[in-house]
């Protein structure tokens, strides 16, 4: 939960916290439901395993004052939804619908209990697949594109380790298809590019001269082209892929980029690095 | 495909030799276990992982050759997997023979449990999922096998790291991943995204699986020789034997159907953050192995100590999950110690059973270490380079 901040929510986190990680799901009021049964109708042994567990974690790190107390000593911010983990949702709630339904000793009741269970449980969440089953195209589960583009680029490229500017989804895919490209955003670079703006002090800063590609071909910022044609030579981009209709083309051939291939959906500009790096794994023979 | 079939048989087999040692030489000793052959299984996969780590660090922290690595693994697997086997060999053949007939006497149970497993493994293994965080499992299992190094290249980028990520150091699992791979040549994408998301399913479905068969079949165990009704009765409830009149009446079809409510609340319990998510589409990941198959196998080993019906050193077991899944992901170490307290601290208040204290205090030890650990590396107390400086 990178959006959401301890320090300025305070004891209102955890609520805030809750309302995320169960979005328009209903799984734990059933599951507050379920306990409430137990507490009434259950047996000790029931009572046993359910009640003490929930009510403990109600009291610490279910407690609002929990994340306040924790996060003077560990950043909590991104990861204190995963408490909610614990709370077992997934064993009482199936549990006691099982129980529901084999306790009926009739087996028109059986199936009737079990429609209406099934129609609880469907209308108390959102299907994972709600938005369709995207089957995998390949053994690899990788966009055959993605595949396409590691190909053309080390078939142009002269080293082992060519090194690229690429679009966020292949961003994040690439290297764990093809560990020779090198890439030059990082992963947190990307997830700050889509949720921040860039000052100019960042897009000054010499030391990351990846801010001035992602300002201009991620948040189509106006960079100054010399700045920008400076940031790829200076992080040695000999490639940047782009999809085709990227509103930013245009600029890339203008700053001297040349296309080399282009795929379906996406083109790879080649920018010539005046002193070439050619990146090279570390000899450790050298220590052993 | 088959290399992934043959991977999870690989995996399954690895397992129930780690777990039997674990297991057996108490189980010989004393009967009565329920599901010996999956706890053995679960267990195996987390004690699997507890001697990787231990393996794994020395050569990583001194930035030896992942090839090193591999090579001195290979030998300690094939020697414990021997070594099981020669001590419960017989074992294992009289579990498969129970197992056999078992679906024997129940082949529509069997089949429904079949198909449920069956659907759950193709949905893991054939859908295409996006996931930020596979940038780091699975490309750092990939540059570990190009690179021929551990931890020492940056996943997302490929650059050189002049020190290791204190983050992910002591979480060793995907260098396993990456030993598999350097070693079969399997890519990783295939190992971690098909051969891994199949076993961990298959894993967590096992431990449903366990917990709907001790909710469901309980057997009045709440001591070994004593009788839990006779106990309740006397306690003016008299609960636990209502609990197995109720469902006896077919708990084999009661866990079937316990285990595919799970499997819809996996299905339907979905936003970004729940572990439901997690197992189904991130279901190699380390984060979704600790929330959800390491979580449920405790919550398993807390029934069947509340039954008090487990006698096969079940603290041994506590711990070497809680240590294990501390090597698969840093989630752990917040997660399982809380979980250990919320489950563990009002049982043994309750039964007064004050030496289990230590044992509890056992167990969360790893987490607590490597969370403390991990804060002094975030507060700059040291650094491991990934060179001699």
């Amino acid at each position: 939960m990178q959006s959401l901040n301890v320090a300025q929510n305070g004891i209102w986190y955890l609520r805030e916290c809750l309302q995320y990680y169960t979005g328009a799901c209903a799984y734990f009021v059933l599951y507050a439901a379920a306990l409430v049964y137990v507490c009434v109708k259950g047996s000790r042994r029931e009572k046993e395993i359910f009640i003490p567990c929930s009510v403990f974690l109600l009291v610490t790190v279910y407690n609002p004052v929990s994340p306040v107390l924790l996060d003077r000593f560990f950043d909590v911010n991104s990861e204190y939804y995963r408490f909610f983990w614990l709370l077992p949702v997934i064993v009482l709630i199936p549990y006691l619908a099982a129980k529901l339904i084999m306790t009926r000793t009739d087996a028109g009741q059986r199936i009737v209990v079990s429609v209406l269970i099934a129609a609880i449980l469907l209308s108390s969440g959102k299907f994972v697949y709600a938005d369709g089953i995207k089957l995998a195209q390949n053994i690899y589960k990788m966009p055959p594109e993605l595949m396409e583009v590691s190909r053309l680029i080390h078939e142009d490229s002269d080293v082992e380790y060519p090194k690229a500017f690429l679009e966020y989804e292949y961003n994040m895919q690439m290297r764990q298809y093809d560990p020779k490209m090198q890439l030059t955003i990082d992963r947190e670079d990307y997830l700050y590019v889509i949720t921040n703006e860039y000052t100019d002090e960042m897009l000054n800063d010499e030391t990351h001269p990846q801010y001035r590609l992602l300002a201009e071909l991620i948040k189509l910022r106006d960079v100054d082209m010399d700045a920008f044609v400076d940031a790829l030579e200076t992080s040695k981009t000999e490639y940047v892929v782009l999809i085709k209709d990227h509103p930013r083309i245009g600029y890339l051939e203008e700053a001297g980029l040349t296309k080399v291939a282009e795929t379906e959906g996406h083109v790879i500009y080649k920018y010539d690095v005046k002193e070439p790096y050619i990146f090279e794994l570390v000899d450790y023979s050298v220590v052993y | 495909m088959l290399i992934v079939l043959l991977g999870v048989i690989c995996n399954f087999i690895i397992y129930l030799a780690f777990g039997s040692l674990i297991i057996m030489p108490f189980k010989k000793r004393r009967e009565g276990a329920a599901c010996p052959l999956m706890l053995s299984v679960v267990t195996g996969f987390f004690f699997y992982y507890f001697v990787f780590f231990f393996v794994c660090v020395p050569p990583m922290q001194y930035y030896r050759p992942l090839s090193m690595l591999t090579g001195i693994w290979v030998p300690v697997v094939a020697v414990l997997v021997l070594l099981s086997a020669v001590l419960n060999g017989k074992q294992w053949i009289k579990w498969f023979k129970s197992a056999l007939a078992y679906i024997g006497r129940n082949p529509a149970v069997t089949v429904l449990m079949a198909l449920l497993l069956m659907i759950q493994v193709v949905l893991v293994s054939y859908t295409y999922n996006f996931t930020l965080d596979a940038a780091y499992y699975v490309a750092n299992v990939a540059t570990s096998v190009e690179t021929n190094m551990m931890n020492v290249y940056d996943p997302f980028t490929g650059a050189w790291q002049d020190h290791y990520e204190m983050r992910y150091f002591f979480a060793t699992y995907s260098m396993q991943d990456s030993v598999v791979c350097q070693l079969t040549g399997i890519p990783a994408l295939i190992w971690t995204k098909s051969v891994m998301a199949i076993t961990i399913i298959l894993l967590t479905n096992m431990v449903y699986i366990m917990i709907a068969r001790e909710l469901i079949v309980y057997k009045n165990g709440r001591k070994a020789g004593v009788d839990a009704d006779a106990d309740d009765r006397k306690n003016g409830v008299g609960v636990a034997s209502d609990d197995r009149k109720e469902i006896m009446g077919n708990p084999e079809l009661a866990t079937v159907i316990m285990a595919a409510i799970m499997f819809v609340v996996n299905l339907t319990f979905i936003t970004i953050y729940t572990s439901s998510l997690f197992l189904m589409t991130r279901t190699y990941e380390g984060k979704a192995i600790v929330g959800n198959l390491a979580v449920m196998t405790l919550f398993y080993l807390f029934i069947r100590m509340n039954d008090e019906s487990i006698n096969v050193r079940p603290w041994l077991i506590t711990f070497i999950v809680c240590f294990g899944a501390a090597t698969i992901s840093s989630s752990a170490n917040m997660l399982l110690p809380v979980e250990l307290t919320v489950l563990f601290i009002p049982m043994i208040v309750r039964k007064k059973k004050w030496n289990m204290l230590l044992k509890y205090a056992a167990c969360v030890v790893p987490g607590i270490v490597f969370s403390l650990v991990f804060v002094l590396y975030v507060k700059g107390y040291f650094v491991l380079y990934t060179f001699p400086k």
